[in-house]
């Protein structure tokens, strides 16, 4: 792999590093030096605090509505936001790989169910039935990742099931067959080695989207933790006239997050597939 | 003809197979939506009493069967708070949001069709590298990051816009801006890319050494590049649909989306079930009209 690495790339993944060494000095903090993660953050409730400025009383970002220190509140939204974003991620791309190999090697009655079920769940607007789901199951964890995997898989099944089709056409692929080799160890040796560096890109790709939709979930007052930035910013926008800090710096560090993964991911796009670019 | 008959039936099928999974989802997720309602501290009587209301203490077959002569009658159901009549509620606040819809989209599609072309005119010139970052940028702000932004610079610190306001042109403009700005920078994208893969095809070549006008070639790979734009469109219809009703709850629009804002407020489940059957099935429609459109235009897509 001599190939020179895009600029894109670098940018993309530098932005990104930055933000995962900030979610992890964030975890490290509150696990180490306040205790526990899972213990609710709790509000300091200073009336003094109420929406101070930034670099003001201490703070370096300022606070919150209800007088939290805003770089806290920042952090923890931002080490849920990559959490729940990659957990979704991992499974929706993992179902969506299973799904599109069933399309192509499953017997042939099983296929056609299979093809007519990504295609129909693709074409289905996944944010409104998310919405739907959310609204019905109540703001709860649970019911917040099982809405994003079931609206998520199509779109890795689809690109699964193109690219197993063309795998499994290769000249080594047939030998491999021709030595005899077992369904599970074509699967888990050639066919997913083989479809990885695809599936990685949109993964990249798709995180941002996950952390967009979560953020959009928790916006409409249907996400399941207050921490979530969606939920933030929507309360931020009640105070634009006061404290316009919040929605800005709010609006800003998600964008470079999110400019941060879709830059590794074109990037990576371009790196792995050179007839694109 | 029968071409069209099968498209149509088809496109039958999957709306009948979407309401079918709302229903099933609904019933399946997490959660119940009686105790969503009315919280823990709620009686056996009040319990059973939404579950009447709600048709929930029916077997799952006959809610199943309850539910699609709903649908076959286009009866949405009422709302739990005041028993109104969620197909009413949706009537009087569908306008403002078909009007967002539909102007945003026609203006991102001519915005980003022309920035597009004008892009791969000056491939990797100036205005390319530009256009580039600008859509990076322009999609990275998902619409409720970006729709305080434009209601902070514009309406206070410019003053130029009201912020929650509804009737007359101007107030259309700031929701219109947080709804065009990431739609046209995809429809530019995809455009630009699209132009540059046939802008060095072998037709273009010919019609180029017939000695057509630049012009009449632009308009020409302007058609071969339309169902793919199209298509996009299509695509991100569903982003547009939920973009359009975040924002209506932030400039206080009356439109669907603050119904549907309104309904998950008050756990009023009939609402949001109504706007969400409702929008996805409007959404299917226009999907398969796009898709009918896109092989009238060319022939050569056979799905």
């Amino acid at each position: 792999m001599s190939r020179k690495l895009t600029r894109e790339m670098k940018l993309g993944g530098g932005i990104l590093s930055l933000y995962v060494l900030w979610a992890l000095a964030w975890f490290v903090y509150r696990y180490f030096m306040k205790g526990s993660i899972s213990r609710p953050y709790l509000p300091s409730l200073d009336m003094e605090l109420e929406l101070a400025l930034p670099f003001s009383h201490g703070l370096i970002l300022g606070a919150d509505l209800l007088g939290r220190s805003l770089l806290e509140v920042l952090s923890a939204g931002l080490t849920y936001s990559l959490s729940i974003s990659m957990i979704v991620t991992a499974a929706t791309a993992s179902i969506g790989i299973l799904m599109g190999y069933m399309a192509v090697k499953a017997p042939s009655w099983f296929k056609l169910v299979f093809d007519l079920l990504i295609n129909l769940v693709f074409i289905f607007p996944s944010i409104l039935i998310a919405i739907m789901i959310m609204a019905v199951a109540g703001q709860s964890m649970q019911g917040l990742i099982f809405a994003l995997i079931i609206t998520g898989w199509p779109g890795y099944a689809k690109i699964a099931r193109g690219e197993a089709k063309r795998v499994l056409a290769l000249n080594y692929v047939e030998g491999a067959r021709a030595v005899g080799i077992g369904e599970l160890r074509m699967f888990f040796r050639i066919i997913i080695p083989s479809i990885l560096p695809v599936m990685i890109v949109n993964m990249v790709l798709g995180i941002s989207g996950v952390i967009i939709s979560e953020a959009a979930l928790g916006f409409l007052g249907l996400g399941a933790s207050p921490y979530s930035w969606g939920a933030m910013l929507s309360a931020a926008k009640t105070v634009l006239l006061e404290a316009p800090h919040i929605a800005v710096i709010l609006s800003l560090t998600m964008a470079g997050l999110i400019i941060g993964l879709n830059l590794l991911g074109d990037g990576l796009r371009d790196y792995l597939d050179p007839k694109e670019s | 003809m029968s071409k069209l008959i099968k498209k149509i039936l088809y496109a039958a099928l999957t709306i009948f197979v979407a309401l079918t999974a709302i229903f099933f989802v609904i019933r399946l997720s997490p959660g119940d939506p009686v105790e969503t309602v009315l919280g823990q501290k709620a009686t056996q009587e009040e319990i059973i009493k939404l579950q009447t209301q709600l048709g929930l203490n029916l077997p799952l077959h006959s809610q199943y069967i309850v539910f699609l002569k709903g649908m076959a009658k286009g009866d949405l159901g009422k709302t739990i708070f005041g028993a109104k009549d969620v197909k009413g509620l949706l009537k009087e606040r569908m306008g403002p949001t078909v009007t967002l819809a539909a102007v945003s989209v026609s203006l991102s599609a001519v915005i980003g069709m022309f920035l597009g072309i004008l892009a791969g005119y000056k491939k990797n010139k100036g205005f390319d590298n530009f256009s580039r970052i600008i859509s990076l940028f322009a999609l990275s702000f998902p619409i409720f990051s970006l729709a305080p932004l434009l209601v902070l610079f514009f309406s206070i610190k410019l003053n130029l816009f009201p912020v929650s306001e509804w009737g007359e042109l101007k107030h259309l403009f700031l929701p219109i801006l947080a709804l065009v700005i990431p739609l046209s920078s995809v429809i530019m994208r995809v455009t630009r890319n699209k132009f540059l893969e046939e802008v060095t095809s072998q037709w273009v070549m010919v019609t180029k050494s017939k000695g057509l006008g630049e012009v009449a070639i632009l308009l020409r790979i302007l058609k071969v590049c339309l169902p793919t734009i199209l298509n996009v469109v299509a695509i991100q219809l569903s982003v547009v649909i939920t973009g359009t009703m975040i924002t209506e709850t932030i400039f206080d629009i009356p439109g669907m989306g603050s119904l549907l804002f309104d309904g998950i407020q008050n756990r009023d489940y009939p609402i949001v079930q109504g706007v969400i059957i409702y929008s996805t099935v409007t959404y299917m429609l226009i999907y398969f009209l796009i898709d009918y459109i896109n092989e009238k235009i060319d022939p050569r897509i056979q799905s």
